[in-house]
C-alpha cells in the first residue's frame, strides 16, 4: 500500500514539475485509476464493522452443535445437549476411526439412515486436530478459520467455495432424525461468509 | 433390485428400498446368523462386512447396499477368519452366543488391518459390540490368541 502511495505522489510531483497540461492530466487520470483499482482489491478499513457483523453471523453457524460436535480435539460428541459419542469412537490415523470401528461402520456415505436414525453424508469423518474448535471464542475461531496452516491451506476466497460445496457442511442443514438443523438457510450462510471475506475478513478480539 | 451377498447376486425384487439390510438378510435371504439387538447401531449384533469393513446392517438400507460386496457370518472366510474361529473355539468364548456373530465379524476386521492389536486397539475396535453375558475378557484373550496364530 505504501509503495503505491509513493508512486502516486511521484506521479503528481513530476506532473506538477513538468508544468505541461498533458502530463498534469495524465497524472490525475493515473492517480484516479490507481485509487479505483485499489479500492476494489484492497481491504477497506471502513468496512471493519461490516466484516465483524458478518463474522458474528458466520460464527453462530460454526458454533452450532451440528458443526461443533465433530470439530473437537479427541472424540466427537453427539446430539443437541451434547453427550459423549456412543459407542465410544476414536480419531484413528486418518480421522476416520480405528481398525474395526471406522466412521463408515455406522455412518452411511450416501445419506442419513432413518430406520436407525444414524446420520450420514459423503466423506463422514472427524475434523482434523488443527480444526478443533472446542472452547474457542468467536475471535479465536475466526483466527483459526483464516489460518492456512490450520484450515487445510485455504485462502479466504477458497473458504467461500468450501462452505458452498462441502458435503458435510451441507449435511448440517439436513441432519435427519430429531437433530436440529442450522436455523438460517445455507445460501444465506454462504452469503455471510462471502461478505465477511469481501469486507476484509476481520476478526473480533 | 440385486444385492451381492456372500459372493452371489441375490434378487430382492419387491423389497422396499428403505428396508434395513439386516431384515433383507434375515427375512428375505434366510441368513439368520446376523442378529437384531437394538436397530440403532448401538449394540453391534447386526455386524456384517461391506466391502471388507465391519458395518452395522441395521443402519444400511438395501438401496444403499446395492453394488457393494456383502459378507455375513455364514460365509466369512480366509486366514484371519479361520484364526478367529479357532481361537474362539479353543478358548470357549461363547456363552449364550447372541452377540457373537457381531463380535466375530468385528474381530476379523480388526485383525485384517492390525495383526498385533494392543488392548487399547481392541477396546477401540470392539467397543461397539455389546455382550450381555459379559464375555469381554474371553473375547479379548481370543483376539490375542488369534493374533499369535497369525504371526
Amino acid at each position: 500500500m505504501a509503495a503505491f502511495q509513493a508512486k502516486i505522489y511521484e506521479l503528481f510531483r513530476s506532473a506538477a514539475a513538468g508544468k505541461s497540461p498533458f502530463w498534469i492530466g495524465a497524472g490525475v487520470a493515473g492517480a484516479a485509476f490507481a485509487v479505483a483499482v485499489l479500492s476494489i482489491v484492497l481491504p477497506r478499513g471502513g468496512d471493519r464493522e461490516a466484516s465483524l457483523g458478518a463474522w458474528d453471523r458466520v460464527a453462530s453457524v460454526l458454533q452450532h452443535r451440528r458443526c461443533l460436535n465433530c470439530h473437537q480435539s479427541n472424540e466427537p460428541l453427539q446430539g443437541d445437549n451434547p453427550r459423549r459419542h456412543t459407542p465410544r469412537v476414536v480419531r484413528g490415523h486418518d480421522n476416520q476411526g480405528a481398525p474395526g470401528m471406522r466412521c463408515s461402520s455406522c455412518h452411511g456415505e450416501q445419506r442419513n439412515n432413518e430406520a436407525s436414525r444414524v446420520p450420514g453424508a459423503a466423506h463422514w469423518k472427524f475434523a482434523p486436530r488443527s480444526m478443533s474448535w472446542a472452547g474457542l471464542s468467536a475471535g479465536a475461531l475466526c483466527r483459526t478459520i483464516k489460518d492456512p496452516a490450520k484450515n487445510g491451506g485455504r485462502s479466504p476466497r477458497a473458504l467461500v467455495k468450501h462452505v458452498e460445496d462441502d458435503s458435510l457442511i451441507h449435511w448440517a442443514w439436513a441432519p435427519g432424525g430429531e437433530r436440529k438443523p442450522i436455523p438460517i438457510p445455507h445460501y444465506v450462510f454462504v452469503e455471510f461468509v462471502d461478505e465477511w471475506v469481501r469486507t476484509g475478513a476481520h476478526c473480533p478480539d | 433390485m440385486k444385492l451381492n451377498v456372500n459372493g452371489r447376486e441375490r434378487d430382492l425384487t419387491g423389497v422396499p428400498e428403505h428396508m434395513p439390510l439386516l431384515w433383507a438378510l434375515r427375512d428375505k435371504l434366510d441368513l439368520t446368523g446376523t442378529k437384531f439387538g437394538c436397530g440403532r447401531a448401538q449394540c453391534g449384533a447386526c455386524t456384517v462386512h461391506i466391502n471388507g469393513e465391519a458395518a452395522r446392517s441395521c443402519s444400511v438400507s438395501v438401496r444403499d447396499a446395492v453394488g457393494k460386496r456383502i459378507v455375513t457370518i455364514e460365509a466369512v472366510s480366509g486366514r484371519v477368519a479361520d484364526a478367529v474361529r479357532s481361537a474362539w473355539q479353543k478358548l470357549d468364548v461363547v456363552q449364550c452366543g447372541y452377540c457373537q456373530s457381531g463380535q466375530i465379524m468385528t474381530a476379523i476386521t480388526l485383525l485384517s488391518s492390525n495383526k498385533k492389536p494392543s488392548d487399547t486397539d481392541i477396546d477401540a475396535a470392539m467397543d461397539g459390540n455389546i455382550c450381555r453375558c459379559g464375555t469381554y475378557v474371553r473375547i479379548r484373550k481370543a483376539i490375542h490368541e488369534a493374533a499369535k496364530s497369525l504371526a
